[in-house]
């Protein structure tokens, strides 16, 4: 074992050689059969040489072992050279937003983690904007390095267990096991994204393309070349974390949370699986022991990783399902009560600031009064009442975001949401969401949704599920509704639902991608996604 | 033939000990470098502490004691030199540092503040970052260490008079006190 990371980085990884003579054999063979079957055509030529067969001619061995090196090297230096930045486009990571306060939670994290290596190599940390949990490394022969991690991953784990992670990942690069991959992806994976691409294409009228026979062979040969690649990598990469974080347990924890949640199937492509932290395929040779199963998948056992870590920890499986279970601890006494003047002007109370968030006449405009005394003033002139509303601080003109509110004409305030930087208008309380933000804010879970949320969830998925069935059997267009203006381009945003499944109504631009949400329509989407309610029109609705 | 011989063998024994020697000397500056990455982090911890305490003391006035300790280990940690001291007025301050984050969570209002919250991130990094930066260097350390001591290299190196390297640790009177850590890492 290399003492430290300097050395582990000195190593140079033989594989890499043989993944090139693989790729020359295989250009070698592509060639050979495309020339005899050329040969089997040109009439005359078993009369000039006395035999059908190249093979027994030297020189048409050489030019096809010539040109299948010299088709292999451009194959191996193009695909090389591009591998990080090919994988980071094809999932569409993003680097992550600085004013975000996950995304620099991230960014320190990724730092910390490279102080480990001595800065040996520069490792570039990015998000990719999906409510699956995985995390992938991929390096190239330029020497660039990337670490994605899912925004559904990233929104789920503590700290501790973000660093586990990370460590992880950047093992992978560090130990050089990460190249071999990212050029076995580059060499084959690509194909797999590119075939998935043609066959939705097709989907609506099949038919067969040359192209995607070709394809549809490199994919195998990828599955191919997925044997080659070894279970232990995951096993070896598992205990180098721990010798970065020296914590087992968080890493145990990440991957039982990514063990039980959707790890990308369908969105990270079958060619990428290699890369990942946990196979997003399904496939039952993944969970299960063997010779054949070792050789048919790239990731060891989920179950089997989180036992040795546990063995390292000294714990027992039971810590993880009672984490699962355990309630995150309620709020402390210590935390300040107060009175609140209602819209009747009738003093109500004392409540704690999380209760008098669910009130929906509560803002910062509120009179509030101490328990302990002192005289009565106004709810955003309090220290620490800030996050009291719903997840969100009152922004100051100093913070004004200089566009106006699309319904009452104000201007939106910045204001923090989940802990990422949203438009809010602090007269009727609408929200302006960039789309790249509005995946994190799904994504996250840090408020609890309140009560009022839940019911109005209930009541008003209910009631636009009915009116969707209704229009639908009466084969009616959507009804006439005047159009809100983008704040931002100042064109007609067009109002629909988020989706079919998520019947909330919002206001979206098809231009700049902006998202208007009415008051409530924010938290409903985020409760409904959270809770995963559905709508059931049989349900009398509350109103 | 016997002359050609010796310079023969001189040559390869001139050769070896150079290779030794750059060896023995890229290692102490790998410590050198390594050490300085702890000196950069124990800085910008420094630093960030006062901001911390000026953000949450108007919120935690019945807490002095726990303020203080840290502001006084702080001051202690600043003025320590030489390795070894170092290492012990930092891990007191780790400590310091972990029990306040300790009283900070018995008041959740500092939770909605960005402000402190952010200024917590800031600092649990930069704890992080230490015990990353220590780790390292105390591989590299163990490294310089082996290389001075084991045969034929530490002929070479009594030669030219290497020294290994201090390691970064509080030593046994510290390791006895346990560290609370909340979303931190304890020590190694």
């Amino acid at each position: 074992m290399p003492m430290t990371f300097i050395d582990i980085e000195r190593q140079k990884s033989w594989r890499i050689s043989l993944l090139f003579l693989f790729l020359t054999a295989l250009y070698f063979v592509f060639a050979f059969v495309v020339v005899q079957l050329v040969v089997c055509f040109i009439p005359g030529f078993s009369v000039m040489h006395g035999s059908f067969l190249v093979v027994e001619d030297p020189k048409y061995l050489a030019a096809i072992g010539f040109s299948a090196l010299f088709i292999a090297s451009v194959h191996f230096l193009t695909s090389g050279l591009i591998a990080a930045r090919q994988v980071v486009e094809q999932v569409g990571a993003k680097d992550p937003d600085p004013e975000d306060g996950i995304h620099r939670q991230l960014m320190n994290i990724s730092e910390e983690i490279q102080i480990t290596s001595g800065r040996s190599k520069r490792i570039r940390c990015m998000v990719i904007p999906t409510l699956s949990a995985n995390a992938l490394a991929v390096t190239d022969l330029k020497g660039e390095a990337v670490i994605a991690i899912t925004e559904g991953l990233l929104s789920r784990l503590t700290r501790p267990q973000i660093e586990a992670v990370m460590a992880h990942e950047a093992y992978h690069v560090l130990s050089g096991d990460c190249l071999e991959t990212s050029l076995a992806t580059s060499f084959f994976g690509m194909y797999a994204s590119a075939l998935d691409r043609l066959r939705s294409g097709l989907a609506e009228e099949p038919r067969v393309l040359p192209i995607a026979v070709v394809f549809w062979v490199l994919v195998k040969f990828a599955t191919a070349v997925n044997m080659f690649i070894s279970r232990e990598r995951e096993y070896r990469a598992d205990a180098g974390a721990v010798r970065i974080t020296r914590n087992p347990l968080a890493l145990a924890e990440a991957l039982d949370i990514i063990g039980r949640r959707w790890s990308g199937a369908g969105l990270i492509s079958d060619g990428l699986e290699m890369l990942c932290i946990s196979s997003p395929r399904i496939s039952e040779h993944d969970e299960s022991e063997g010779w054949w199963d070792d050789l048919m998948s790239t990731h060891p056992p989920i179950k089997k990783r989180i036992d040795i870590l546990l063995g390292m920890a000294h714990v027992s499986a039971s810590v993880l399902t009672k984490r699962e279970t355990a309630k995150p601890p309620a709020a402390e006494s210590a935390e300040p009560l107060h009175y609140a003047l209602d819209p009747d002007n009738v003093w109500l109370g004392p409540f704690s600031i999380a209760e008098l968030a669910t009130f929906p006449w509560f803002s910062p405009q509120t009179w509030i009064c101490s328990v302990a005394g002192g005289k009565a003033e106004r709810a955003a002139g309090l220290p620490g009442l800030g996050g009291a509303f719903t997840g969100l601080s009152p922004g100051t003109e100093a913070q004004q975001g200089g566009v106006n509110c699309p319904t009452c004409r104000r201007p939106l305030a910045w204001a923090s949401y989940e802990k990422t930087t949203i438009y809010r208008c602090m007269f009727c309380r609408g929200t302006l969401v960039d789309n790249d933000k509005l995946q994190r804010i799904l994504a996250r879970n840090e408020d609890e949704c309140s009560e009022r949320i839940i019911s109005l969830v209930r009541a008003v998925t209910a009631d636009n599920q009915r009116s969707l069935a209704i229009r639908k059997l009466r084969q009616l267009d959507r009804r006439k509704e005047p159009l809100t203006l983008c704040p931002k381009c100042g064109r007609p945003m067009f109002r629909t639902f988020y989706s079919y499944a998520y019947l909330v109504e919002i206001d979206k631009c098809g231009i700049c991608g902006v998202t208007w949400f009415d008051p409530d329509e924010l938290e409903m989407l985020r409760c409904i996604i959270e809770n995963r309610i559905t709508p059931r029109i049989d349900e009398p609705t509350m109103f | 033939m016997a002359g050609l011989t010796l310079i023969a063998a001189i040559a390869l024994f001139s050769l070896w000990m150079v290779f030794i020697y750059n060896r023995l000397v890229r290692l102490r500056n790998d410590v050198g470098s390594a050490w300085s990455q702890i000196d950069v982090q124990l800085k910008r911890r420094h630093d960030l502490i006062p901001n911390l305490v000026a953000a949450v003391k108007g919120y935690m006035d019945f807490e002095r004691d726990a303020l203080e300790r840290v502001v006084s280990a702080r001051a202690a940690a600043a003025a320590a030199v030489g390795i070894h001291e170092k290492a012990v007025s930092e891990s007191r301050l780790t400590r310091a540092i972990d029990g306040l984050f300790m009283v900070m969570e018995n008041y959740p209002v500092l939770k909605s503040s960005e402000n402190v919250m952010q200024l917590q991130e800031e600092l649990v990094s930069t704890e992080n970052r230490i015990a990353f930066a220590r780790q390292f260097y105390n591989d590299l350390v163990a490294n310089l260490r082996t290389k001075i001591e084991v045969f034929p290299d530490n002929i070479i190196a009594s030669f030219f008079s290497f020294r290994g390297a201090e390691y970064f640790s509080a030593g046994e009177e510290d390791k006895a006190l346990p560290s609370a850590g909340l979303g931190t890492r304890s020590n190694d």
